[in-house]
């Protein structure tokens, strides 16, 4: 079954090639059929999913929605972004809290020069593992933490099948960032941080 | 609003139920029969739980949905007779599907059980880990949605609730155990502000103020540190510091717990004062808001008020307690000002002021919690 699905989207990718010439010069929407199921078939003939960049065979999009700061330091605002549909939203949405906001009514959260390192979810519970600029890089301020571990707890919980955030740095689980929050344990969502 | 509607779609979405369509169906058909007595209308037929554990708040509450096929009344009683339990007797529904009894986390129920009462009525008893009171506990029911594949629920809200220890606080600072927390030190400096003002001076100056103040008022002052040294020792686990502090207040039994911070943000415009509680007595937000209300008066510090925070030092020390923001260091102006020695007197008068105020207020409240 496997063997006749991957000849299939072999016979597919030929095809488009055919078709269109060079993809990367040709609009997709106009050879490319908007199917989600030939995209889960292609990315099931890719070994490494998870870490090769796809090409955008499809148009099929998703809306991840992050949160950033009120440049008061009081709340956080929603906000969201279209990208690509594809098999790893949650990290996505990190990666996109992480990247900062072009709002300029708004601040990102995010230390300077934190990554994510691994994002993993397990019984409703995601963990999230961070590189120590999370820590290193903090202001120091208990307004800072605060928003940063809301922002983190919140973006994450925007998915259906996170209801709890676990917060680690260098894969290890931590107590708190600047020594105020109290989070060494997972953490649920704050709806009284975000700006109605 | 959009966002309240959001959350709670999402909440929906993880309360689906597994019996789907067609139980909603039958209870649709069901409920459409008229009362016959002897003919259940529903059937309880899945429990889901959750404990929300707020990520700034830090507050804790247990949600249980049940989904019947149908529509039921509902009706809440408290009992401690065999130990404290909540009982929802459920009217026109009887145990189906549902797990006979499922435990749960202890965080705030140990388990939750699913009784026959009589041919047509059930009961749900949920058994508390401490006893609640009724503002403690919400229950409803909510209508079958089909375009969402769900059926008819019972939703149990309960909050954990505070702990029933007694306080019987007296007006005035005279013999009162007053813990008082300079944030970081050290090796820890806090904050720093655009002109190199480190936290951990300021919030030491501003400590040792309220000490003499209070001191001169006849209370007892105990510090978590008089000089820039780390509590708990040099470049300890952020958490080993932390417990060193609510341990000073904690073993000498204070009556309140002061901890006192500058804030800081990646906005330099960002300022003002804040305080924050953790309502584990009944009397920390009482604390914070007689303290902010002074620290509110002081010129050229906006007021942000008191708010809710999981702070590990007023969370884990058992008195009531408050960490105070007392403005910005990352804020030019206010890192200035947070400089002079007459603005970190007013701090400090304004705290001691605060605690005044808060012991005349809890004594009026008189005792209990």
């Amino acid at each position: 079954m496997v063997t006749r699905r991957n000849l299939l989207v072999i016979v597919f990718v030929l095809l488009v090639a055919f078709i269109g010439g060079c993809a990367e010069n040709t609009p997709p929407t106009q050879v490319i059929p908007n199917e989600p199921t030939k995209e889960q078939q292609q990315q099931a003939a890719i070994p490494d999913s998870q870490n090769t960049p796809l090409p955008s065979i499809s148009q099929e999009k998703m809306t991840i929605t992050v949160y950033n700061a009120t440049q008061d330091a009081t709340h956080l605002v929603a906000e969201s972004h279209v990208v690509l549909k594809n098999e790893h939203p949650a990290q996505t949405a990190i990666e996109l809290l992480v990247a900062g906001t072009k709002n300029a009514e708004l601040l990102s959260v995010m230390p300077v020069g934190t990554k994510l390192r691994h994002i993993s979810v397990k019984d409703n519970i995601a963990y999230v593992d961070f590189n120590d600029k999370l820590i290193k890089n903090n202001t120091g301020g208990s307004a800072s933490e605060m928003l940063l571990v809301a922002a983190i707890v919140n973006t994450l919980t925007e998915f259906h099948n996170i209801q709890r955030v676990q917060i680690l740095v260098e894969g290890k689980k931590i107590d708190t960032i600047s020594g105020h929050m109290d989070i060494g344990e997972p953490l649920s969502r704050s709806e009284k941080i975000i700006k109605k | 609003m959009y966002r309240i509607v959001l959350s709670f779609l999402l909440l929906m979405v993880f309360m689906t139920p597994q019996a789907g369509i067609a139980a909603t169906l039958k209870g649709n058909v069901s409920s459409t029969v008229d009362n016959v007595a002897s003919v259940p209308k529903a059937e309880l037929a899945n429990v889901r739980w959750l404990v929300h554990k707020d990520a700034v708040e830090g507050t804790s509450k247990l949600r249980l949905v049940i989904d019947t096929t149908g529509p039921v009344k509902i009706n809440g009683t408290l009992s401690e007779n065999d130990g404290p339990q909540l009982t929802i007797d459920v009217k026109d529904a009887v145990v189906g599907k549902v797990d006979d009894s499922v435990s749960l986390d202890g965080e705030i129920a140990d388990k939750v059980t699913f009784i026959k009462k009589d041919a047509t009525n059930s009961q749900v008893v949920v058994n508390l880990s401490n006893m609640i009171d009724d503002s403690d506990y919400k229950i409803f029911t909510l209508p079958s949605d089909i375009s969402s594949n769900k059926t008819f629920r019972v939703v149990i809200d309960i909050n954990k609730p505070l702990p029933k220890k007694i306080y019987n606080f007296t007006p005035g600072l005279k013999d009162k155990v007053i813990a008082i927390d300079a944030g970081h030190g050290g090796s820890d400096s806090g904050a720093v502000g655009p002109n190199k003002t480190q936290e951990k001076r300021i919030t030491l100056a501003v400590a040792q103020n309220v000490k003499t103040l209070l001191e001169r008022a006849g209370a007892k002052v105990l510090m978590t540190r008089q000089t820039d040294v780390d509590v708990y020792g040099p470049n300890a686990s952020a958490v080993d510091e932390l417990q060193a502090r609510t341990k000073v207040a904690n073993d000498n039994k204070a009556d309140v717990f002061v901890s006192i911070h500058i804030n800081a943000f990646t906005n330099p415009l960002a300022g003002g004062t804040a305080t924050y509680y953790y309502q584990k007595t009944g009397y920390d937000a009482m604390l914070a808001k007689n303290i902010q209300d002074n620290l509110a008066k002081i010129d050229g510090f906006q007021d942000r008020g008191i708010n809710s925070a999981r702070f590990y030092v007023i969370k884990r020390t058992e008195m009531p307690a408050v960490l105070a923001e007392l403005g910005f260091i990352s804020n030019p102006n206010e890192e200035k000002m947070l400089n002079l020695p007459q603005v970190q007197q007013q701090m400090g008068q304004s705290i001691v002021r605060g605690l005044e105020n808060f012991f005349a207020q809890a004594a009026r409240k008189g005792g209990g919690s």
